[in-house]
């Protein structure tokens, strides 16, 4: 990337104070509307599970096309869509220790979303390496800051490097492990939630709420990270403040949504 | 003793189809073209190259993956609540979500070809009709084998989660990890032959894909060919220990305390997979050594 490509791509993702505090009060009017109805708690928490989630998505290394290529490093595939998969792949493994306590689950979740990562990003490196003889490289850091690797002449001519050096790695460990935490806690407040009010399908319900609040806030954070990142480490990650403010509004929104259906059965 | 048994049985099978549905889904989103490595196709003749390959990215493999794989668990569900038998109930929903696979594989590739007619690409009738039913095979295999895997974790294992729902989780599962993994064997090694192995495709190739094979011109039914060597297996290999190692730290260790076994283990297997990467990364700079001097 140009140092004039990346000052723009800078400032297209600097805070922006006004819209911000637009939606933080939004949000908040929102989360008090729901302690007004009796369901606030509960709403915080899942608002909590949403910010964790956008957070979590800044984590995962994601190349998209260029990727396919060899032309970026990351995962070659898109970013709400990997995000979603480590998250769910927590989900089931938080929904399945739900009998075994809130503490069990949540870690149950994290370490679903984050083993999934694990082995998706191992395997990525696995298939560069190993299939074509290409070598993890990043094009955004002249050092690895966990390993002390020097990026720049192991990334080849024409490129802005690939496959995925250990900080990514990490990263995307980190992501799997904050998406399936994330996602977890929202299911598990709307099964209780559920319960307490009688559903008779309330695992199906809360399950399915929690697959589609995590594809919204997954959505959303992909919009602020527009296209591709490396992980912690790229410039891009300083982002995710943005994100969060609007997970907060996007989740407070479906959250009282989806706890008032209760009304409607 | 007898239930942790039968879920070490469930666990090994459900691994192993993983596996298989791993290995299908990529060469199927191979030889139909499907994923981020399609944006080459879609390029090319925009570039001037004019070429035989199918071209159907009806969405990304995720999503596509997530609606076929509940669409085939929706309807066997349906199917055995009215008491069919299970394995007729499975294949009749994987037949229904297959021929939804062919044709939005015919609409995608007929209406993004066309969109390309500006630039003199033909749309080829005869790709249409040859390679259309060779993705709907592999993706019969791919739906099939992973509504297996969540009718066996919604019955045998007894996840709290229905069949459907497990369907959207495991069919996204199965998109992300193939498409990962697969990907950039399609992409770079495949579409990008005629660049130099061990390096990444230079940014000013980009539309230069491989059009020609030994004779004639490239079929997409070759690209499935070439990448079943390596990209299918290694997703399957991915998927597959995704599907084994989370069912296996849970059956083998949530007994333990309290539940925090299966935390414990799944932690363990993290930190592993973590030292392995690592490995890997030190054993490819080591041998393959930097491409200019710094």
């Amino acid at each position: 990337m140009s140092a004039i490509a990346a000052k723009a791509g800078a400032d297209a993702g600097a805070f922006q104070p006004v819209p911000s505090i637009i939606a933080l009060v939004l949000a908040i009017i929102v989360i008090a509307v729901g302690f007004v109805l009796g369901v606030g708690q509960t709403l915080c928490l899942i608002v909590l599970g949403a910010a964790l989630i956008a957070f979590g998505v800044h984590f995962v290394p994601v190349g998209g096309a260029p990727a396919a290529m060899g032309q970026a490093p990351g995962i070659a595939t898109g970013v709400p869509m990997l995000a979603a998969g480590a998250g769910l792949a927590g989900l089931f493994g938080g929904a399945w220790a739900a009998e075994l306590g809130l503490a069990v689950a949540l870690a149950g979740g994290a370490i679903g979303g984050a083993l999934m990562m694990a082995i998706t990003c191992l395997m990525v490196n696995m298939s560069y390496v190993f299939g074509m003889g290409i070598p993890p490289a990043s094009g955004k850091i002249e050092k690895d800051p966990l390993t002390g690797y020097s990026q720049p002449e192991f990334k080849s001519q024409g490129t802005e490097g690939h496959g995925l050096p250990f900080i990514s790695y990490v990263g995307g460990v980190i992501g799997g492990l904050l998406g399936g935490l994330g996602g977890t806690l929202i299911y598990i407040e709307l099964l209780e939630f559920y319960e307490a009010a009688g559903l008779d399908f309330a695992v199906g319900l809360a399950g399915i709420l929690a697959v589609a609040m995590f594809l919204v806030i997954a959505v959303l954070a992909a919009y602020n990270i527009t296209g591709t990142i490396e992980g912690p480490h790229d410039p891009k990650f300083k982002r995710f403040p943005r994100a969060i403010i609007a997970a907060l509004l996007a989740s407070a929104l479906c959250g009282i949504l989806a706890l008032l259906l209760v009304l409607l059965v | 003793m007898q239930e942790i048994i039968i879920g070490i049985g469930v666990t090994a099978l459900a691994g192993a189809l993983a596996a298989v549905a791993g290995a299908a889904e990529d060469t199927e989103s191979n030889i139909g073209s499907q994923g981020d490595p399609n944006s080459q196709v879609q390029l090319a003749p925009q570039m001037g190259y004019t070429h035989r390959i199918y071209n159907k990215a009806v969405s990304g493999e995720p999503p596509a993956y997530t609606l076929w794989v509940t669409l085939a668990c929706g309807v066997a569900w349906a199917f055995l609540m009215m008491g069919m038998n299970a394995i007729l109930a499975i294949v009749l929903g994987t037949v229904l979500a297959t021929i939804v696979q062919g044709v939005y594989a015919t609409t995608a590739y007929l209406g993004r070809t066309a969109s390309l007619s500006k630039f003199g690409q033909p749309v080829f009738t005869d790709v249409l009709k040859s390679v259309t039913t060779v993705t709907m095979g592999h993706a019969f295999v791919a739906i099939f084998t992973t509504v297996v895997i969540c009718y066996l974790l919604a019955t045998v294992i007894g996840h709290p989660f229905s069949l459907p729902l497990l369907g959207i989780v495991w069919g996204l599962a199965l998109g992300a990890a193939g498409s990962a993994t697969g990907n950039p064997y399609y992409g770079k090694e495949r579409q990008y032959q005629n660049q130099k192995f061990g390096a990444g495709v230079p940014i000013s190739a980009s539309g230069n894909i491989v059009r020609y094979a030994e004779a004639g011109q490239r079929s997409s039914i070759d690209n499935g060919f070439f990448t079943a060597k390596f990209g299918g297996p290694a997703s399957g290999l991915c998927f597959g220990l995704i599907v084994f190692f989370e069912l296996w730290r849970t059956v083998l260790f949530e007994h333990y305390l309290a539940g925090w076994g299966a935390v414990i283990a799944g932690a363990v297997i993290i930190i592993i997979f973590m030292v392995i990467d690592r490995y890997v990364e030190k054993w490819a700079r080591e041998n393959y050594g930097p491409y200019t001097e710094a």
